[in-house]
């Protein structure tokens, strides 16, 4: 048995596999690499400051955890709003939101001082604290992505010796159901935490406004599955073989299209309302800062709301664009890109604006300008390196599109 | 379409049994049940380290500053000559870096162009940002209105940096190894240097009160129980006490002066009291 599985693998490893594990072992390699000195020195080795406290890996953290909302938004619709026609795209979803969420948290062990005690918020609890409630959610959640992988896991030929696997896993595949809805209501508190997180910040005026966790948690039900359809079809167009039938892909990317116009209409209303009609001092001295140091205007009209919610809005709402597999590969890779930006533009945006003390202006700092530096952009590699290297040996070690068989 | 209602109905039945969901609801009860007896009850198995009684010390109800103390400052602008002395005693004291002063002195400018200095410590809000956002707990008031850190529980994550309005808070990027250029001019550290990867900032000498209150000594009265900063100043531009005393002296400035306080649109109460320059800010 176990001879026959090893012989159905061994000629898919073909020289650009390997040359593909090359790759992201060199990512890996770099990451590692980074992270060794920064666990070694300190945070000190990096660009960030008392000033600017939070940077490049903050960054990551939010938007692999927007990207991963592809699983609870199609586990969702399948589970609950029991909309079968998606269940093809199920795994492949829950996949890349289990590579979201431990990403992120990979970076988060990165980032905090003491990652020794990266368990402290499950002992001592701030229940008033919007970072512990953002704590607990994502590690309930990523708990839930794993029961509801594991069924899949279970799958692999691997574990054909033992059969008792394969019954624990159909047991619990029956809670999907009900862990589908608890997922949903956490990533729903905690997608839009991650914006809160910033929008009660009542001393950082651009920050400090309610429609801050909206706007996250649409863009992140918006750009998820944009994602996920992207992979699938680019996991065709490698693997050459057809992993979920077209027109789901399709339904789901005009779903996505939908949701990029409704963040973008509230993105709409919050600029009109908090900047342009707002006008007030605070915010409009902090933006003139911004500009001045950062190309915050430019990366805001043309990352964020031009190339991140127009155009791909376009690609995956109009027929004649959304049938071509490029064009919706290209819409998603711009909405990524455009979550990425949003997400790196309202970090440092807050930061950047130093603090003021009134009345009378009685300490006003020289702002600090923030660039990551390389061993931050070498934990980032690593990062990348990681995310692919799941994503390729779940791709190619897993069942992830098996029951598409069984339903079409 | 009924084809379709009847699936929809089976399939409900067939993955939502009762049993599920009490499944699930009994097991989210029993762990908010069990996670506290884990942590804080007999069972902890943290119980026998000194975060127990950390633990113990922090309030679950907050009436801070509602207390028999409640220590504060004022700081005269008007006085202040900006010599630093606050700076150095205050680094000595604690043991703090000289490149992330908690204590800070600036330059300022009044509106009519008049030099005069600023100084500012950890402001101690009653309605603390890094309190609100602390994920566990390791700032926190205590009841006499002092925010304290506990260098034990931070993870270092700094959305407390981030948060405060003031700028008041430090973190530590590397292994605290500086040489403390303040020591021994300007006092000796009456504290341990803290660890990398945690946040300090000012604690208003908090060993110095308890250990005053414990021999019967009054802070802001008797000097070994005063802050580093107040005793030093040449000309006492700074004064500190309970504020819940109306007979103490920091009660009586504030009293009898025009005194203002950092950001008050914030809401953050401060317990440290400004006397504006005469000219005005």
């Amino acid at each position: 048995m176990t001879t026959s599985t090893v012989a159905e693998k061994k000629p898919s490893i073909s020289p650009g596999f390997i040359a593909w594990l090359g790759f992201v072992g060199i990512l890996l390699l770099i990451g590692l690499v980074s992270a060794v000195m920064v666990f070694w020195k300190g945070l000190v080795i990096t660009n960030m400051s008392d000033t600017i406290p939070w940077g490049l890996w903050i960054t990551i953290d939010l938007s692999a955890i927007a990207l991963g909302a592809g699983a609870f938004t199609l586990s969702a619709i399948v589970y609950i709003f029991k909309i079968e026609r998606f269940r093809p795209i199920l795994r492949l979803a829950v996949l890349v939101g289990f590579i979201g969420y431990t990403s992120a948290l990979l970076t988060l062990v990165m980032d905090i001082g003491r990652p020794d005690r990266f368990y402290h918020p499950w002992i001592y609890w701030n229940v008033h604290s919007v970072l512990w409630e953002i704590t607990w959610c994502i590690t309930i959640y990523l708990s839930i992505l794993i029961l509801e992988f594991l069924p899949v896991i279970a799958e692999a030929s691997f574990f054909d010796r033992w059969p008792w696997v394969r019954k624990a896993a159909a047991i619990l595949h029956k809670t999907a159901a009900p862990l589908a809805i608890i997922g949903l209501g956490i990533s729903l508190l905690h997608q839009s935490s991650l914006g809160a997180a910033y929008g009660i910040v009542r001393s950082r005026a651009v920050w400090f406004k309610p429609s801050m966790p909206i706007m996250f948690i649409v863009s992140a039900i918006a750009v998820g599955p944009a994602l996920t359809v992207a992979i699938a079809y680019v996991l065709e167009w490698v693997t050459g073989k057809m992993t979920v039938p077209h027109n789901v892909l399709r339904t789901i990317v005009r779903f996505s299209g939908v949701a990029l116009l409704v963040y973008g209409y509230i993105k709409m209303w919050d600029f009109l309302a908090s900047t342009y009609y707002g006008n007030t001092e605070a915010v409009t001295d902090s933006l003139a800062l911004l500009n001045q140091l950062t190309p915050y205007n430019f990366t805001f009209w043309v990352f964020e709301v031009l190339l991140g919610i127009l155009v791909p809005a376009v690609l995956f709402l109009t027929p004649r664009f959304n049938r071509n597999p490029a064009n919706v590969v290209l819409g998603s890779f711009l909405a990524v890109l455009g979550i990425i930006v949003n997400r790196w533009n309202v970090t440092v945006s807050g930061l950047f604006v130093p603090l003021e003390y009134s009345p009378g202006i009685l300490y006003n700092p020289a702002p600090v300008n923030y660039f990551p530096n390389l061993v931050e952009w070498g934990v980032a590699i690593g990062i990348l390196g990681y995310m692919l290297l799941l994503l390729t040996l779940g791709v190619k070690y897993l069942p992830l599109f098996k029951e598409e068989h069984g339903h079409t | 379409m009924t084809e379709k209602k009847s699936k929809k109905k089976k399939q409900v039945k067939v993955n939502l049994t009762r049993r599920d969901v009490l499944t699930v609801g009994v097991a989210a009860a029993g762990s908010a049940v069990v996670a506290p007896l884990i942590t804080s009850g007999p069972l902890s198995p943290f119980s026998g380290l000194k975060q127990a009684a950390l633990e113990a010390e922090t309030p679950t109800h907050i009436e801070h500053g509602h207390g028999e103390y409640h220590w504060g400052m004022v700081i005269d602008l008007d006085r202040c000559i900006g010599c630093e002395y606050c700076l150095r005693a205050c680094s000595a004291v604690n043991d703090v870096s000289p490149d992330h002063p908690w204590n800070i002195v600036i330059e300022e400018q009044t509106s009519t162009e008049q030099t005069f200095y600023f100084t500012r410590p950890c402001l101690h809000c009653q309605h603390a940002p890094c309190v609100e956002v602390c994920p566990v707990k390791a700032t926190y008031h205590r009841e006499d209105g002092l925010v304290v850190m506990d260098y034990d529980r931070c993870i270092g994550c700094r959305y407390c940096e981030v948060a405060c309005p003031y700028d008041a808070r430090r973190f530590n990027w590397e292994v605290p190894k500086y040489e403390n250029p303040y020591v021994p001019t300007w006092g000796v550290p009456e504290v341990p240097r803290r660890a990398r990867g945690v946040v300090e900032k000012c604690t208003f000498c908090i060993h110095r009160i308890d250990n005053g209150l414990e021999a019967g000594n009054m802070p802001g009265e008797d000097f070994d129980s005063t802050p580093a900063c107040v005793n030093i100043c040449p000309v006492h531009a700074r004064v500190f006490g309970n504020l819940n005393d109306p007979d103490s002296e920091v009660a009586q400035v504030i009293e009898a002066n025009p005194t203002i306080r950092l950001r008050e649109d914030l809401g953050t109460d401060p317990s440290v009291y400004y006397i504006p320059p005469k000219e005005g800010l």
